[in-house]
């Protein structure tokens, strides 16, 4: 067996050719993981960080409980959740989505507080209400700090992505897993170049939004 | 006062957790049209009180009036969105450019797109901004620019009364003092009411109309004209606030052209010695300044003098001089750090005479 594995080159390229249609589809399959783990996430996030803001009282026991799901092994997590929601993409998503909480959160009710208490005062003095002030001025002078916060969110997403393998699922995961098991060096590396390229592409991707969508922030350099 | 537009009744607020209050019954009308300064040192409730006005402090007890009606009687939001606001920061939104910056209120005003941009056309003119400051993000700009935006802000919807919470406190005393002159000569143009909060005396006379001076607790201790003010102190806490310096303070308030200029010790540059000296010996001065009718080109100094024609002497420019909106301070100033202990006034180059020092204290005298 030893023997065998010094045999074989480091990479066999006709492998990777022949699994292209299979790489792909892996590839999808990630991004549709991560992507729906970071959408329904920033959704739930987003709205404990409104009440986080509007009582802040209520912002220690959030951080507190999503703390707590940070905190438990991915491995561990899957497991216990498989008795009752089975192998399912389902399963994968309650765990991902748990791990993006804390993140999002810290970094949404972070962005929101750290706006200059004039602009707050300007605002409400020149006859905004709270709800008008939150949309127009706060979440978008926090969304710096937001999107920063996404990305975080996003690149460790992708990698714990891989773990769902365990379940069945994990996109490029599943290469990495298979490539263990049979001591395939060629797979393990397709499955994690690939996840750090689309780690990688994702950050890009919303560095790309982030410039979009914050012309003033550009200028601040300039001043 | 019949024509007031604000109107304290006995306001009193006291702040959760403390058990003096920051105002305590205080009650003051503010005029129409008028620039009304409250002064006084921190801690005196002045920007409390100023608060109260647009409901950004709630007062414990007592009613506003604001044009004739109670400010409980609106929302709010909608109170404030006809009194504008301006603070020391400015606090424009930095995610915004100045246009847009200019029309948050109006904009929830729901005025619609062509009216909303002729306006801000109409207030980057107004308070002096270069048109291409409009697309310009806040972080762009200047202190000065910054403050210039804040105050187009505050006008964008035409409100009469406006609330400025040391609005210049954050720019340097040059910027300063020239953006104090741009809000005179705007509320000359505008005539609104505006009630300003400072803590700096010179300030309050500068650009008061009238002066509402505050001691700890917001008790009104004088509410005049800053003439009346700086000539009578109704007590020895005004007194005391407003400096040893009170009568070069009231010579900032008047203007020279209301006092009448001598000619001077002027002679032609064609006299001689003879009419020179025979000058000097009048004034008891060691110089003379040279020129003819509304024209003047200089002083020579006695020592300079070599017995022939005055013109053809080494004749030195007036190191200051001073147009007749210059005030009595401003003279008071050029006189005393001039070799010659005058003032020339000129109006562009017309010369109109000169101001002594025995001039300018009958003045402060008086």
């Amino acid at each position: 067996m030893l023997a065998q594995i010094a045999d074989e080159p480091f990479i066999r390229w006709d492998w990777v050719g022949s699994h292209l249609d299979d790489i792909w589809s892996r590839t999808v399959e990630h991004v549709q993981l991560t992507v729906v783990a970071v959408a329904v996430g920033f959704v739930i996030a987003m709205a404990l960080s409104l009440i986080a803001l509007r009582w802040h009282r209520t912002y220690a026991p959030i951080t507190w409980i999503s703390g707590v799901l940070y905190t438990i092994p991915s491995l561990a997590l899957f497991a216990l959740l498989v008795p009752w929601t089975g192998l399912s993409f389902l399963t994968a998503e309650i765990g991902l989505v748990g791990y993006t909480l804390l993140i999002l959160i810290r970094n949404i009710v972070a962005g929101v507080d750290g706006i200059s208490p004039e602009i707050r005062e300007a605002a409400i003095g020149m006859g905004y209400t709270r709800a008008r002030m939150l949309w127009e001025i706060e979440l978008p002078l926090a969304l710096p700090t937001i999107i920063a916060g996404l990305r975080i969110a996003a690149v460790t997403t992708v990698g714990l992505v891989t773990v769902t393998a365990l379940i069945t699922l994990g996109g490029l995961g599943s290469f990495i897993l298979r490539g263990l098991q049979r001591f395939f060096t060629t797979e393990i590396l397709v499955g994690v170049v690939m996840s750090v390229v689309l780690a990688v592409a994702i950050d890009l991707v919303l560095v790309g939004v982030e410039k979009a969508l914050t012309p003033w922030a550009r200028h601040k350099a300039d001043a | 006062m019949t024509d007031a537009m604000i109107s304290l009744q006995g306001v009193t607020k006291t702040f959760p957790g403390t058990t003096s209050p920051a105002v305590g019954d205080l009650s003051f009308d503010v005029p129409e049209g008028a620039i009304t300064v409250l002064v006084g040192p921190s801690g005196c409730g002045k920007t409390t009180t100023l608060k109260m006005i647009n409901r950004l402090v709630e007062p414990t007890s007592g009613t506003i009036e604001v044009a004739g009606r109670d400010v409980t009687s609106l929302e709010a939001h909608e109170l404030r969105r006809g009194i504008g606001y301006v603070i020391q920061q400015i606090g424009l939104f930095p995610h915004r450019t100045i246009a847009d910056n200019i029309a948050t209120v109006p904009r929830m005003l729901g005025w619609d797109k062509a009216r909303i941009a002729d306006r801000i056309d109409e207030l980057v003119g107004l308070v002096d901004l270069e048109p291409e400051m409009r697309d310009r993000y806040p972080a762009e700009l200047s202190g000065g620019q910054r403050q210039r935006a804040g105050v187009a802000r505050a006008l964008a919807a035409d409100p009469p009364v406006l609330l400025m919470d040391e609005p210049f406190g954050a720019v340097d005393p040059i910027v300063r003092a020239r953006l104090q002159d741009e809000l005179l000569s705007l509320q000359e143009r505008l005539h609104k009411t505006i009630v300003l909060v400072t803590h700096d005396i010179d300030e309050a006379i500068k650009v008061g109309d009238l002066v509402a001076i505050l001691k700890i607790g917001g008790k009104l201790e004088q509410y005049d004209d800053p003439a009346e003010v700086l000539r009578n102190p109704a007590n020895e806490f005004v007194a005391d606030f407003l400096g040893e310096d009170r009568g070069i303070k009231r010579l900032s308030l008047i203007p020279i052209r209301t006092v009448d200029l001598e000619r001077g010790p002027v002679v032609a540059p064609d006299s001689g010695m003879g009419e020179a000296k025979a000058v000097m010996a009048r004034y008891e001065i060691d110089w003379i300044a040279v020129g003819e009718r509304d024209r003047i080109d200089g002083w020579v100094s006695a020592s300079d003098l070599d017995g022939g024609r005055i013109g053809d002497a080494p004749i030195r420019p007036f190191r200051t001089t001073l147009t007749p909106n210059s005030s009595l301070r401003d003279a008071l100033d050029a006189v005393l750090s001039s070799h010659t202990k005058a003032a020339a006034v000129f109006d562009g180059d017309r010369y109109l005479g000169m101001l002594s020092l025995d001039r300018i204290t009958e003045k402060i005298v008086n």
